[in-house]
């Protein structure tokens, strides 16, 4: 069972002064995929490097497999790790890249081969376990850093920004590779990010962590499952940072507020019908009114009477199969960012009104809290 | 470059070559005539750069064969150069093994570890550097002086009290090798401990291989420093077997007892792989020469 | 969790690390006692310090940083620092060849003076028992008081025998003339009576009492036994004196305030030849840096001139004389100066028909040290200087080519103003590494010519650090002068280095 549960784990510097991890409580089960994303200075880093015990813990506790393992070095731990610069000891071919761990725990010279041959097999390495690291290419190297901590069979699979390095397609494809390789061992891990679309696509459950703030109590924003925060983020950060193009917000205040349905009214006058849950606000609360692009209708038509928002076309993106189209707003100070699956030329500068479903608003409280969305999708 | 050029520039190439040559006599000139003293016969003889009639007999004497004159008399050789340059040896590849050491150990943790008063040791460590050893022979002097009484192997006149004198001529090297290991991503070690070693053994097996070069620099710099230096080996060294090179040499040339053939056979002896080690390893030292001040 | 065969690496390990540190231990404190039983108190305390802290670092997790930092941390304490603060102590003192002992090594070497106790002789005579030998020691006042020590075998050391009353003698005794054989064995042979008393041998017939001259008073004074005369420590000369004021060697060393510096000002023997060497060292150390700079950038602007094609040759052959050990080519420059066969003068004797006096003029031999040291230094500032002229940018001189420059406005605009800056430190190190060139002058000239009319040994060609060599070791072992001067060249460098690291950092700023 290696599981890792993290207890009020806390980070700081200059003896207490300075937080950078604050009231961190994690339980990450067994063969879970765990990812965490955030936007840089979020911690993330300093996050996974302490529970590799590369960075002190500052307070908390960390249990691995239910023993508190704060003060155990590193070596002991008993878990394997791919850097972002992959770390790979430049001086020793992959072979013996791999071998190393396993020679340290002073392995038979037969086993040590068998895993080393087998390890590269199942990562198509076999033919260049005699190179050295400077003369392959960087997924080459990604992959011989994965393949050193297989060998090793830890409890715990670690990734630091594994991909960051990579260019688009192979960035992809080591993505396919990670999560086939996760299948296969299902061998609990931690992945760190900044992209949320790899945290997306390869974890079971992803943790938010964003820079803390002045008197925050904590920093960690929420746990769930990749479809969970993409469709019930429990606040205004996670909100914004999971989702690609960001969410669209806009200021406004509540007319009617309801168990199962409310009224708002934005700051330029446009009144709105969302399915959120708003029993514990009052009316006239400021509020924040969220749609993703994609959860924009263009067909006027199709949206209910009324829930409509009008803007000032600026720019286009066209992309083939879809649209991005940037509006002006008098209540968002970027752009409002509407999908449309056409590719139709539109005139700059004229006005486009799309429609805004009920059931796809989400709402949040002047401390960016959500109210809960009472008709969200389903998923699993 | 090229239109930087002016048009006269075949003649002015010509000048400049003229004045390398002339300034190449010069400084060539020492070492030129150094080898022809050193097959004269002799040693009050004078000659041209070629030697009219050479002989061999300084070379015999300085490798310490007796030699037998024309007129039949046997010479004996007056020096134990060769006892001196095995000295100078022995103390050279030691002291420069310990300095090795401690500078590797040492830049180690000014590079990685964190601890109290790093910072102020280092500045310390860029101070001290400055002060010649020379300023504190009559303390080194009356230190083994004193410590010979205890530990008579540690004592004034043994080679072991120079060894250890000269440990203090680590500060440079430890800048030196501190800057070197900074240059190494820490990740490597850091994948090491998750990797399963201890911080001994990500610094034995990873941080060491990669830093041969630099080692290599400091080692050579620390041999070359230590087998010529001068002021502490004259102090605490006495007996004509207990010398080394750089304070032996010396004896050639008293007034009252001129042996410039010899000197001359024994220079060349010892100078030459000196010399040629220097001049090997110049390409990897010279930056370590940037960094490290002047040769002393 | 660790698994039991983790538990047992890790154990053994431990047991082998223990195992080394006790061992070390051991052999360290081994030493402090024995430092501690010749009443070397503040060196064993010193040993004992270091060596705690040396066990708590290596043993302690808690230390395991240090365990890096220490030995070599050591290593400057022990060889930097400590001689430094030992140089500063001796300054304070009259520590010297007059006054090298401690007060109480002093004191014992009175203690161990003996006198003959006149009215007490014994006659003597020598049996001989094969290897064996024993003396009849007969009493010259009263005949019957004999007295036979117990055998010994003659030797050329120091031998004890006890002797006990009586004649028990066995073998034969020996003739005089085979006695005077043994004479030098005799000499060494201390027989102690039973009442304690000890007798050495005083004539070839006679063996006599021996009695210390001096014993112990209160406060360090000792008390003459035969006269009764009390002699005590003077703490501000370092002897003691008698009652009359006589200085009774040998001396102690003893604090003296700031004599040694006031001796510097206030003594024209020292104080002229001081100002003098000083002013010298200022001129030597600046000059050479003069010469080898300007000499070292145009070797440097020549040898990466790309027209010179064959450059690179010239650049190995001019680095040669940095390769060269310094002390050999130093001796070979002494060689080659030599007055009367000296290569140099041979040709200057062929070419011009003249034979400077190379050693014997003061002027000259500065002139020879000046050729020397720039022959030594060059190469180091040609080589910073490439590295330095590489690192300026080639378009200025594009540029300044297309404004039409000549190769003296690149010198004067570009080349030097770009070069000022990084090269004001190595300036200011290659100063301070001259101000204290030691090996030079003294492998060279030894600082002659000799100066007349000094009260201390002072030399022409001398510089701070070979007067201060001079003075400590060759003309008097004058330790307390020859530290305090150290320490004022010490505060001099320091100053250097004050301005070198400020020059540094402004460099660092830019």
């Amino acid at each position: 069972m290696a599981e890792v549960k993290l207890t009020k784990l806390n980070k700081s510097y200059d003896g207490g002064k300075t937080f950078v991890l604050k009231n961190i409580d994690l339980l990450i089960k067994d063969g879970e995929f765990t990812a965490f994303v955030g936007p840089s200075g979020c911690g993330k880093s300093t996050l996974l490097r302490m529970i590799c015990g590369l960075e002190e813990i500052s307070s908390g506790d960390l249990e691995l497999e239910g023993t508190r393992v704060n003060d155990m070095p590193p070596n002991e731990r008993r878990v394997g790790m791919v850097f972002q610069s992959y770390a790979l000891y430049p001086h020793m071919t992959v072979r013996e890249n791999m071998a190393f761990g396993l020679k340290l725990a002073k392995m038979s010279k037969d086993e040590i081969n068998q895993r080393v041959e087998e390890a590269a097999r199942s990562l198509q390495l076999t033919h260049l376990l005699d190179r050295k690291p400077k003369a392959m290419s960087g997924g080459q190297r990604q992959r011989v850093a994965i393949g050193r901590s297989i060998v090793q069979e830890p409890r715990l699979f670690l990734f630091d920004e594994p991909l960051s390095n990579l260019d688009v397609a192979l960035r992809v494809q080591m993505r396919q590779e990670l999560a086939r390789l996760h299948n296969r061992l299902q061998t609990t891990s931690i992945y760190v990010t900044h992209d949320q679309v790899e945290a997306m696509t390869l974890a079971d459950r992803i943790v938010v962590l964003s820079p803390l703030a002045e008197g925050a109590e904590t920093n960690l924003e929420q746990v769930g499952a990749p479809l969970e925060l993409y469709h019930n983020p429990c606040n205004l950060f996670v909100a914004s940072f999971i989702g690609s193009p960001k969410m669209n917000f806009f200021s406004a205040s509540l007319l009617e507020t309801g168990e199962e349905q409310s009224r708002v009214k934005l700051d330029c006058g446009t009144e709105l019908t969302v399915f959120n849950n708003t029993s514990s606000a009052k009316v006239g609360d400021k509020v924040t009114l969220g749609i993703r692009p994609q959860d924009v209708l263009n067909h006027e038509e199709e949206c209910g009477a009324g829930n409509c928002i009008t803007g000032t076309i600026e720019t286009i993106e066209r992309l083939g199969n879809e649209s991005f189209i940037y509006l002006k707003h008098p209540d968002i100070q970027e752009a409002f960012i509407v999908r449309v699956e056409d590719s139709r030329r539109r005139e700059p500068e004229s006005a486009f009104r799309v429609g805004v479903p009920a059931e796809n608003c989400h709402l949040f409280n002047e401390a960016g809290q959500a109210y809960p969305r009472t008709r969200s999708p389903r998923f699993d | 470059m090229a239109m930087v050029q002016p048009r006269n520039l075949k003649y002015r190439v010509w000048a400049a070559r003229l004045c390398m040559i002339l300034l190449l006599c010069l400084v060539m000139f020492p070492f030129l005539m150094i080898v022809s003293v050193s097959f004269r016969s002799g040693n009050f003889a004078t000659g041209s750069l070629i030697p009219e009639n050479p002989s061999l007999e300084h070379w015999a004497l300085v490798l310490g064969i007796p030699w037998e004159a024309a007129d039949g008399t046997i010479m004996q050789p007056t020096f134990p150069v060769l006892t001196w340059l095995w000295n100078s040896i022995k103390v050279s590849l030691i002291t420069s093994a310990l300095i090795l050491a401690l500078s590797t150990t040492g830049a180690y943790a000014f590079a990685r570890l964190r601890f109290r008063f790093k910072d102020h040791l280092l500045t310390m460590m860029m101070i001290l550097q400055m002060f010649p050893a020379v300023l504190a022979l009559v303390a080194f002097h009356a230190f083994f002086n004193k410590l010979g009484n205890f530990i008579p192997w540690l004592g004034l006149n043994t080679h072991a009290a120079l060894i250890v004198s000269y440990l203090g001529g680590i500060t440079m090297n430890i800048w030196l090798i501190k800057g070197y290991f900074q240059s190494i991503d820490n990740a490597l070690e850091e994948s090491a401990a998750i990797d399963g070693a201890t911080p001994w053994q990500a610094f034995r097996y990873i941080l060491l291989p990669l830093s041969v070069p630099i080692l290599a620099v400091v080692f050579i710099l620390a041999f070359i420093t230590t087998i010529g230096e001068y002021p502490i080996a004259s102090v605490l060294l006495q007996g004509a077997d207990q010398l080394t090179l750089a304070v032996g040499a010396k004896q050639f040339l008293y007034a009252q007892n001129y042996l410039w053939g010899d000197f001359a056979a024994a220079a060349v002896l010892t100078g030459l792989p000196i010399t040629i080690i220097f001049l090997v390893a110049q390409r990897y030292l010279v930056s370590g020469l940037t960094a490290g001040g002047v040769k002393g | 969790m660790t698994t039991p065969a983790d538990a047992k690496g890790l154990l053994s390990g431990n047991g082998l690390k223990w195992a080394l540190v006790a061992l070390i231990d051991t052999a360290l404190l081994y030493i402090i006692a024995g430092m501690y039983a010749q009443g070397e108190i503040l060196f064993a305390l010193t040993l004992l310090v270091l060596t705690g802290l040396g066990t708590w670092i290596f043993t302690s997790q808690k230390a395991y940083s240090y365990r890096y930092v220490y030995p070599c941390l050591l290593g400057i304490i022990l060889f930097i620092i400590f001689p430094l603060l030992y140089t500063f102590n001796i300054a304070f003192t009259n520590y010297g060849s007059a006054n090298i002992l401690t007060l109480e090594r002093v004191k014992e070497i009175h203690l161990e003076q003996q006198v003959r106790d006149s009215e007490v002789a014994f006659g003597l005579a020598l049996y001989q028992n094969d290897d064996n030998y024993q003396l009849v020691l007969t009493d010259k006042s009263n005949k019957q008081a004999i007295y036979t020590t117990s055998s010994f075998v003659p030797a050329e050391q120091a031998t004890e025998v006890s002797a006990t009353a009586g004649n028990a003698a066995a073998g034969k005794k020996l003739s005089m003339r085979d006695v005077i054989k043994q004479r030098s064995a005799l000499g060494m042979v201390t027989v102690t009576m039973d009442d304690g008393s000890r007798l050495v041998m005083t004539s070839l017939r006679e063996f006599g009492v021996m009695t210390p001259l001096y014993r112990e008073g209160d406060d360090h004074t000792l008390i003459n036994n035969q006269t009764g005369e009390i002699i005590r420590p003077d703490m501000t000369t370092g002897f003691y004196v008698n009652e009359a004021g006589e200085q009774l060697p040998p001396g102690f060393s003893v604090y003296v305030g700031m004599e040694n510096f006031e001796r510097l000002i206030e003594d024209d023997g020292i104080r002229q030849p001081f100002i003098k060497i000083f002013i010298w060292t200022l001129v030597f150390a600046g000059l050479t840096v003069a010469f080898t700079a300007a000499i070292g950038l145009l070797l440097a602007t020549l040898v990466q001139w790309e027209p010179l094609r064959e450059r690179g040759v010239y650049r190995v052959l001019l680095i040669l004389p940095y390769a060269v050990p310094a002390f050999i080519s130093i001796l070979i420059f002494k060689g080659l100066f030599n007055q009367n066969f000296g290569e140099i003068n041979m040709i200057l004797e062929g070419l011009f028909g003249i034979r400077p006096e190379w050693f014997t003029d003061p002027f000259l031999a500065k002139a020879m040290i000046l050729i020397v040291n720039t022959w030594l230094g060059y190469p180091y500032m040609m080589i910073i200087c490439m590295g330095l002229l590489k690192a300026i940018p080639d378009d200025l001189y594009e540029a300044s080519a297309i404004d039409g420059a000549s190769p003296i406005h690149n010198l004067l605009y570009i080349t030097l103003p770009n070069l000022v800056k990084p090269l004001t430190p190595i300036l200011i190190a290659s100063f301070a590494f001259n101000f204290n060139n030691f090996v030079l002058i003294n492998l060279l000239t030894d600082g002659g010519p000799m100066m007349s009319g000094t009260s201390t040994l002072a030399g022409n060609t001398d510089i701070l650090v070979s007067f201060t060599f001079r003075t400590a070791f060759i003309a008097g072992q004058d330790f307390g002068l020859a530290s305090a001067i150290a320490t004022l060249i010490f505060l001099i460098v320091g100053f250097i280095s004050w301005v070198n690291l400020r020059a540094t950092r402004n460099l660092q700023e830019h």
